[in-house]
């Protein structure tokens, strides 16, 4: 690895940089120099500032305030095709490729090589295929892009910034759908990079891919930059400092909670992507699943919950067994899912909270069909003071809150039912601090109400610290169960991963 | 840990986005008032400039052709805020006309052969929602296909003829008038009742709404996704069946080839009405003001003289504004 010392010049400097949106900052005087070939790590918080400053530096917004100066030099930089000419370019979390198109042709989109007015379709898919070849990514350049896994795809859109002469390279979250093999592979891409010369800013919540691959990493905070560190004179507590203000303890908020009579018992379940599955759960209980993503974790919960099909085992709930064919099944046994995605599979965003909040009640809202509407408001109104969710009123639209609000509501909507069992799939994907420590904080009182809590996280603390009981899964197995904090968080990383 | 607690307060408080009340709901009064204001403005300018307009049997004329558009927009906007379309329901109008007026013919009593064409509708709207909800295919392709096939069958029952010898009193139900007011327009309101209470006051309605807004959050709060588009179909080709009836016995004879074109109308009728083929927005006021402005301008460009196809040039243009609207409002977001 190059020196990390040397003050080269810096390629890319910002001064004084700041983004307003209708008043408020979403980036406040950031100076930040971004010297010529380091790999130059940025983190933060969801909504710390991160995108946006992808996005100007990207061209795609155009500052309210300060100077970039470009090797010296101050540019306008404000539109994506002023950034592109200058050699700056971005690979994104989200795949932004065609997928209906050829591997090439995406490598090749917006700079088609043709003759005559006709595409020259073997030079390029073979180009691409030298390039792909050259780089050690096994794909096909003739391939179709929607028919490789997104991980592949993103591995395609690194290759394509990669062949374009890029000298300024942002990856945003690149690895968040990578496989472990895949992740290798795009390391070794962006070290190769890194010793062509190419100026690297690195994005990613994985703090360990940090110290494995950056010189230098910078923290934002609410839209401020923090610190720019050294990577090998900090360490990962002190990058959660910055970018928290506060510690992981003090984040990770657990009461004990005595444990009471069991409320859910699987026993033996199969189905498709999960095999004989045993746990239970009990009421003042957190029980967390953790994997690797398609380890089997979200298949078997939805099974639980009636959206897949089951081909063996029993399920007990409250000591009764029961048979849970849909959604509706479940819901009326008092089993409640809260979806990964609250934009796609928690909220009707166009809706009013109220309507929301009492989406899982209307048929008691409503006995013979006709809403109450004075019951009707006072059930939404009751939920957002319990949840202290942050509305104008009950009948603003659902998506003209924050993120942290709306999970509140996907989560209330539940409380209004009055569930006992609570499936959270992914809790905090998304979320700032604040209102992480108001949903673990509603953990609590779930738990004190003698509610149990089935949680799915892929982020390893947030399992490690708040399960009671942890059942690691791998390839749609249960492969190891842990009582609360009885190993270490490496130990279940390499269950995980099987190891 | 109170600090944070507060601090969390402060945090979430400070980033939540402003709150804008209920801008739906304001956009769809504003928007019925600025239609009810260009209608009233329109029957100004007409009565003004032409000489018949004003008149009691163009007004009931008008009255009454706007009573059938108003009720298949209804229906059609019951399909649209589930986020669906009814292409059929032109065809269904056809279809249902051919086949009361068949029965009426055949001597079936009049409760009868209505009985039995609005459970033909209940039928064909049962089998759009079969094939939506169990065949998964496209509400668009669905009834794009009965569209045609409706019509075929409607054709094939009578051999391209045009059914006469309907008993009088069948006709004259829609000629005459109560209070007044002709009897197709007293039928509006008793179509309009019922579905008002059942899309804004009713379980049924919230959970039409909760679908069109996103069908999967809908199905992870334990609403039937499934019955509920089944419902929005069925009122949808069961009303559309109703307009087929009355439309036999404005014109007195059935004709497989009726309500040509009508599925456009109603759908043009609630989309100026402000429903959004996205889902999730519309109301019962809408389309009936939205079916009756595009009468009036029908009506208008008749009495004036206007070459009856810049009517269709008018309509489409009317559409465009409206749905450019609709977009600015979305695109403020």
């Amino acid at each position: 690895m190059p020196d990390t010392a040397g003050p080269a010049m810096p390629l890319l400097e910002l001064r004084q940089v700041d983004k307003r949106f209708t008043g408020t900052y979403a980036l406040k005087r950031i100076d930040l120099a971004f010297r010529a070939g380091e790999i130059h790590a940025v983190v933060g918080e969801n909504g710390a500032g991160k995108s946006t400053m992808i996005k100007i530096l990207t061209g795609a917004y155009r500052r309210s305030g300060g100077t970039i100066l470009w090797e010296g030099r101050e540019v306008a930089l404000d539109t994506p095709s002023a950034a592109r000419a200058l050699g700056i370019d971005a690979v994104h979390q989200e795949v932004v490729l065609c997928p209906h198109l050829t591997v090439a042709a995406n490598m090749f989109l917006g700079d088609e090589r043709s003759g005559y007015g006709l595409l020259r379709e073997r030079e390029m898919t073979a180009r691409a295929q030298a390039v792909l070849d050259d780089i050690g990514f096994p794909i096909d350049a003739a391939a179709v892009l929607a028919d490789l896994t997104i991980g592949q795809q993103q591995l395609v859109a690194a290759a394509r910034a990669a062949m374009r002469g890029t000298r300024f390279l942002i990856f945003d979250e690149p690895t968040a759908y990578l496989t472990r093999q895949e992740t290798h592979q795009l390391f070794a891409l962006i070290r190769r990079l890194h010793g062509e010369g190419v100026t690297i800013v690195y994005i990613s919540h994985r703090l360990e891919e940090i110290f494995e691959l950056a010189q230098r990493v910078s923290v934002l905070r609410d839209g401020s930059l923090v610190a720019t560190r050294a990577v090998a004179e900090t360490d990962e507590r002190q990058l959660i400092r910055d970018m928290v203000a506060r510690s992981i303890e003090e984040i990770h908020y657990k009461e004990e909670i005595p444990k009471g009579p069991a409320l859910l018992e699987v026993e033996g379940l199969s189905g498709p992507g999960f095999s004989d599955v045993s746990l239970s759960v009990h009421a003042g209980e957190v029980v967390g699943l953790y994997g690797l993503v398609g380890a089997g974790r979200s298949e078997f919960v939805q099974a639980v919950f009636g959206r897949r099909r089951r081909t063996a085992g029993r399920i007990r709930f409250k000591g009764r067994e029961v048979e849970i064919r849909r959604e509706r099944d479940a819901i009326d046994l008092g089993i409640a899912l809260v979806p990964e995605s609250r934009r796609d599979q928690g909220l009707c965003l166009n809706l009013e909270v109220g309507h929301n909040l009492n989406l899982p009640i209307f048929h008691r809202l409503a006995p013979r069909g006709l809403v109450d509407g004075r019951a009707e408001a006072e059930a939404a109104q009751r939920q957002i003071d319990d949840m202290r969710i942050v509305t104008q009123s009950h009948r603003a639209e659902a998506a003209t809150l924050s993120g942290g609000n709306q999970q509140k509501i996907v989560i209330g909507k539940w409380l209004s039912h009055g569930a006992e069992l609570f499936i959270f799939d992914e809790p905090t994907v998304g979320v700032d601090v604040g209102t992480k420590v108001e949903i673990y904080r509603t953990f609590a009182k779930l738990l004190r109400a003698g509610a149990g809590i089935i949680l799915i996280s892929s982020y390893l603390p947030e399992v490690h610290d708040l399960s009671d009981e942890l059942h690691v899964f791998h390839r749609g197995r249960v492969v190891a169960r842990h009582r609360s904090r009885e190993v270490d968080a490496e130990t279940i990383l390499k269950e995980a991963i099987g190891v | 840990m109170s600090e944070i607690a507060n601090n969390a307060g402060a945090n979430s408080a400070g980033l939540a986005a402003p709150v804008r009340r209920r801008r739906g709901f304001r956009f769809g009064l504003l928007l019925n008032l600025t239609l009810l204001g260009l209608l009233l403005l329109l029957w100004l300018l007409l009565a003004l400039s032409t000489d018949n307009f004003a008149t009691y049997s163009n007004i009931s004329n008008l009255a009454r052709q706007a009573s059938l558009f108003a009720i298949i927009a209804v229906g059609q906007t019951f399909v649209i805020i589930t986020a669906g379309i009814d292409l059929s329901v032109g065809a269904v109008v056809g279809l249902a006309s051919t086949v009361v007026a068949m029965l009426l013919v055949g001597g079936v009593p009049v409760w009868a052969a209505v009985a039995v064409t609005l459970l033909m509708g209940v039928g064909i709207g049962l089998f759009h929602g079969f094939a939506i909800v169990r065949l998964r295919l496209p509400p668009f392709i669905v009834t794009l296909a009965t569209l045609t096939a409706l019509r075929g069958i409607g054709l094939l029952m009578t051999g391209g003829q045009t059914i006469a010898g309907m008993p009088a009193a069948f006709g004259s139900f829609s000629r005459e008038s109560f209070l007044g007011v002709p009897n197709l327009f007293w039928v509006v309101i008793a179509v309009a009742i019922p579905c008002y209470v059942v899309l804004h006051h009713s379980r049924w309605g919230r959970h039409l709404y909760a679908v069109g807004s996103n069908q999967e959050a809908a199905r992870l709060s334990g609403v039937n996704v499934g019955r509920t588009i089944y419902f929005a179909y069925v009122v949808s080709a069961t009303l559309a069946a109703l307009t087929g009836i009355l439309t036999a016995s404005r014109i007195g004879v059935g004709v497989a080839t009726t309500g040509d074109g009508w599925e456009l109308q109603s759908i043009a009728s609630s989309v100026i009405g402000g429903a959004s083929l996205f889902g999730a927005v519309g109301s019962v006021i809408g389309p009936l003001l939205g079916a009756v402005l595009l009468t009036t301008i029908n009506n208008g460009a008749n009495l004036l003289n206007v070459n009856p196809f810049w009517q269709r040039i008018i309509t489409g243009a009317l559409i465009i504004v409206i749905v450019y609207f609709d977009q600015l409002r979305r695109r403020r977001r």
